[in-house]
C-alpha cells in the first residue's frame, strides 16, 4: 500500500514537471497544423483570415479563462452555454429600454455573475456534484430563456459603442480580441503569480489539506464559479453585439467547446493541474482546425468530428508520455 | 471518510440493505405524491391510457438509464449515449430499407452499438483516459459523423415493416406498449444481475473502491470495459425504439438525451462517485421525471417550465440526498 502511494506521488511530481513539455507538444501540433493548412491553402496566412481566427478565439478564450480556474479547483460548469444565450438576451433587452451600454453591460454581468454565484452556492453549501448541479442550472436556463423571450431580442437603438464591442477595431485588432487578451492576462497573472492563484491550485490538488491548513476552500471554489460566470457575462454581450441581437438559441454546445479547449490545454479534470497558457493553445488549436476545414472547403460537419478525435488523442498522448517518464 | 467507510463495512448487511431500501422508499413516496397531485389537478391523468402512454415514453430513458446507472456504479460516466441514438439509427434504417428485414436491421444496429461500446470501454479501461473526456469526444465524433453522412437530413423508413412499427404502436394485450415491455424485461434482467450475480457485485466493488477490488483479485479493467459495452448496447435498444417512434433516422435524434438520463439516474440515488445506487432507484427517478413532465403538460404549462422545474428538482433531490448521507455518516 505504501509502495502504491509512493509511485502515485512520484507520478504527480513528474506530471508537474512535465507541464511545460505538454504545452510544447500542443505548440508543435499548432505549428504543424498552421504549416499544413497554409501549404494547402495559401490564403490561410492572409491578414483577414488571421483576424477572423482571432476573433473566433476571443469568445471561447474569455469563458475558457474562467473555466480553467474552475477546473483547476476540481469543479466544472456545464451551464455556460445556456447562460451565454440568456445573458445576451437580457443585456440586449436592458440596452433597448435604457439606451445605455453601461447599464446593459451591468445587467449582463450581474445576471451571469448571479448564475455563477448560484452554481457555486449549490456546489459548496449543498455539496451537490458540480457536474449534476450545472446540468440542473443548464436546464433551468434553457427553459428560462424561452420564458423570457420566444424570439431573438433585436437591437433597437444601434448604439455605436455597443456595435464596436463585437465588430469594432482598435488599429488592426478587433475589440473582442483585445478584451479577451485583457481577461486572459489578468487571469494568467492571478493564477501564476498571486497567492490566490496558488490557493486555487491547492484546493484542486488536495482540498482537505487546504481546509486543515486554515483556508476556506469553499470560498475559493465559490470565487472560481463567480469568475466563470462573469466571463460568460462579457462573452454574452460580445456575442449579442456580433449577432446584433440576443438569440435564445445561441450557445448550443458552447460549454463543450470551452471544456474541450481547457482539457486539450492539459488542465486535469481531477483538479490541481493545468495552466492558462495551455488553455490558450487549446483554443487556438481548435479554432485553427475549424478555420482550416472552412478554408480547405471541406464539409463543415467535420468541425465536430475532428475536435472529438483531437481531445481523445491529446489526452492519450499525455498519459503515454507520463508513463514513459515514470519508467 | 475512510473511518466512515470502514464503519459501514463492519455493519451487518441487513442494515445496508435497509438503507438502500429506505432510499428507494423515499423515491417511491415521491412518485406516489407526484401521481396523487396530478390525479387531482389534471383530468384523465390517472387513466389507463395516459399511464401506459407515459410508460411507453419513459421506455427510452429507462432502457438507456440501465446502462448509465451501471457505468455510474462502476465509477465512470458515459455521456455519448445521446449521439449514439442518432448513430445506430443509420445502419438500422438503411439495412431495413435494403433488405426488408427487421432482424438484419436490428443486428446491424447492435453491431454498431457493440463497436461503439468497445471503443469507449477500451479507451477508458485499457488506455486509461478519463471517461468524461472519452465519451465527450465520441459524442462529438458520432454526432459529427451522422451529420456528415446524412448531410443533416432525415433518412425515412421506406420499408415500413409491421414488426418495426409495432415497436412504437403495438401494445401487449392491447394495454402495455411493447417498448415498455422491453424496458421492463431488461430492467428485471439487469437488476437481477446487479444484485444477485457475481459480475453485478464486482461492478459495485470496483465502483466502491477500485484499489480494494483489485487487491481482491477482480479484473477492474475488464469490469469497466464490459460496463461500457452494456451501456452502449442498451442505448442501442433505446435508439431502435426511438427510430421506430419517429419512423426515420433523424440526425438530431437524442440531442441532450444524455443529460436527461444522467439527471434521472442521479435523481434515482445513483452516485457519480461510484459503488452506490440501484437500478430500481434509477427507474423510479425516470418515472418521477416522466410523470412530472406529463402532468405539467396536462396543466397546460409550456414545455420550458418543465425544463426549469426538472432542473430545480434535480438539484434539490441531490442536495437532500447529500445532506442525508452526511447525517448518516455521523457528521
Amino acid at each position: 500500500m505504501s509502495e502504491l502511494t509512493h509511485t502515485s506521488a512520484q507520478k504527480r511530481f513528474i506530471g508537474g514537471q512535465l507541464l511545460g513539455s505538454s504545452q510544447l507538444v500542443l505548440g508543435a501540433i499548432l505549428a504543424v497544423l498552421c504549416i499544413a493548412i497554409s501549404i494547402a491553402a495559401p490564403q490561410f496566412y492572409s491578414e483577414a483570415n488571421i483576424i477572423a481566427i482571432l476573433r473566433q478565439c476571443a469568445l471561447v478564450l474569455i469563458v475558457a479563462s474562467g473555466m480553467t480556474m474552475l477546473i483547476i479547483t476540481a469543479e466544472v460548469d456545464l451551464s455556460v452555454g445556456a447562460s451565454l444565450a440568456f445573458v445576451g438576451c437580457i443585456g440586449m433587452a436592458v440596452l433597448n429600454s435604457t439606451h445605455s451600454l453601461a447599464l446593459g453591460m451591468l445587467a449582463a454581468l450581474a445576471f451571469a455573475g448571479g448564475v455563477g454565484l448560484f452554481n457555486g452556492l449549490v456546489v459548496t453549501r449543498l455539496r451537490v456534484n458540480s457536474l449534476i448541479a450545472t446540468i440542473g442550472t443548464m436546464m433551468m436556463l434553457q427553459g428560462g430563456v424561452y420564458l423570457f423571450t420566444r424570439e431573438a431580442v433585436q437591437n433597437h437603438n444601434q448604439l455605436v459603442s455597443f456595435t464596436d464591442l463585437g465588430a469594432g477595431y482598435v488599429g488592426a485588432v478587433p475589440v473582442p480580441v483585445i478584451i479577451a487578451a485583457l481577461i486572459f492576462v489578468v487571469a494568467y497573472v492571478t493564477l501564476r503569480f498571486t497567492t490566490l492563484g496558488r490557493y486555487l491550485y491547492a484546493v484542486g490538488a488536495n482540498e482537505k489539506a487546504v481546509r486543515l491548513s486554515g483556508l476556506r476552500s469553499e470560498r475559493l471554489k465559490l470565487l472560481a464559479f463567480i469568475v466563470t460566470g462573469l466571463c460568460v457575462g462579457v462573452a454574452g454581450m460580445i456575442l449579442s453585439s456580433l449577432m446584433n441581437a440576443g438569440q435564445p438559441t445561441a450557445g448550443r454546445g458552447f460549454e463543450l467547446t470551452v471544456i474541450a479547449a481547457v482539457i486539450l490545454g492539459g488542465t486535469s479534470l481531477l483538479g490541481g493541474r493545468g495552466s492558462l497558457f495551455g488553455t490558450l493553445l487549446g483554443v487556438l488549436v481548435l479554432k485553427v482546425i475549424d478555420n482550416g476545414i472552412i478554408i480547405l472547403g471541406w464539409n463543415q460537419d467535420l468541425q465536430m468530428v475532428v475536435p472529438g478525435i483531437v481531445i481523445i488523442l491529446a489526452t492519450y498522448l499525455d498519459i503515454i508520455r507520463n508513463k514513459a517518464n515514470v519508467r | 471518510m475512510s473511518l466512515a467507510s470502514t464503519a459501514s463495512a463492519k455493519a451487518p448487511p441487513s442494515l445496508l440493505a435497509r438503507l438502500f431500501a429506505r432510499q428507494e422508499l423515499a423515491l417511491l413516496v415521491c412518485l406516489i405524491l407526484v401521481l396523487a397531485f396530478f390525479s387531482v389537478t389534471v383530468e384523465n391523468f390517472f387513466s389507463v391510457r395516459n399511464m401506459t402512454n407515459v410508460l411507453g415514453q419513459a421506455s427510452l430513458a429507462l432502457t438507456a438509464g440501465i446502462g448509465c446507472a451501471i457505468v455510474f456504479i462502476s465509477g465512470e460516466v458515459d455521456i455519448s449515449i445521446g449521439s449514439l441514438l442518432a448513430t445506430i439509427a443509420l445502419p438500422l434504417i438503411i439495412i431495413m430499407n435494403d433488405t426488408n428485414s427487421l432482424l438484419l436491421g436490428v443486428s446491424g444496429a447492435l453491431l454498431f452499438g457493440l463497436i461503439i461500446g468497445v471503443v469507449n470501454g477500451y479507451l477508458v479501461a485499457y488506455a486509461g483516459i478519463n471517461s468524461l473526456i472519452v465519451t465527450l469526444g465520441t459524442m462529438f465524433i458520432m454526432r459529427g459523423g451522422v451529420y456528415l453522412y446524412t448531410g443533416q437530413r432525415a433518412i425515412p423508413d421506406d420499408a415500413s415493416l409491421d414488426s418495426f412499427i409495432a415497436l412504437s404502436d403495438g401494445r401487449l394485450f392491447n394495454i402495455i406498449p411493447y417498448s415498455a415491455v422491453i424496458a421492463i424485461v431488461l430492467l428485471a434482467a439487469f437488476g437481477y444481475m446487479m444484485q444477485h450475480r457475481p459480475f453485478g457485485r464486482q461492478i459495485y466493488a470496483v465502483g466502491g473502491n477500485q484499489e480494494v477490488a483489485r487487491l481482491a483479485g477482480y479484473d477492474v479493467r475488464r469490469v469497466k470495459f464490459v460496463c461500457f459495452i452494456i451501456s452502449a448496447l442498451l442505448a442501442t435498444v433505446a435508439g431502435i425504439i426511438l427510430a421506430a417512434r419517429v419512423g426515420s433516422a433523424q440526425h438530431t435524434a437524442g440531442l441532450n438525451f444524455e443529460f436527461q438520463v444522467v439527471a434521472a439516474t442521479v435523481l434515482g440515488g445513483v452516485s457519480l462517485a461510484g459503488g452506490i445506487g440501484s437500478l430500481t432507484g434509477m427507474a423510479l427517478g425516470v418515472l418521477i421525471l416522466q410523470f412530472l413532465s406529463n402532468g405539467l403538460r396536462g396543466l397546460g404549462l409550456p414545455t420550458e417550465w418543465q425544463l426549469v422545474i426538472t432542473g430545480m428538482i434535480i438539484i434539490a433531490a441531490v442536495a437532500f440526498d447529500e445532506a442525508k448521507r452526511r447525517r448518516a455518516n455521523g457528521g
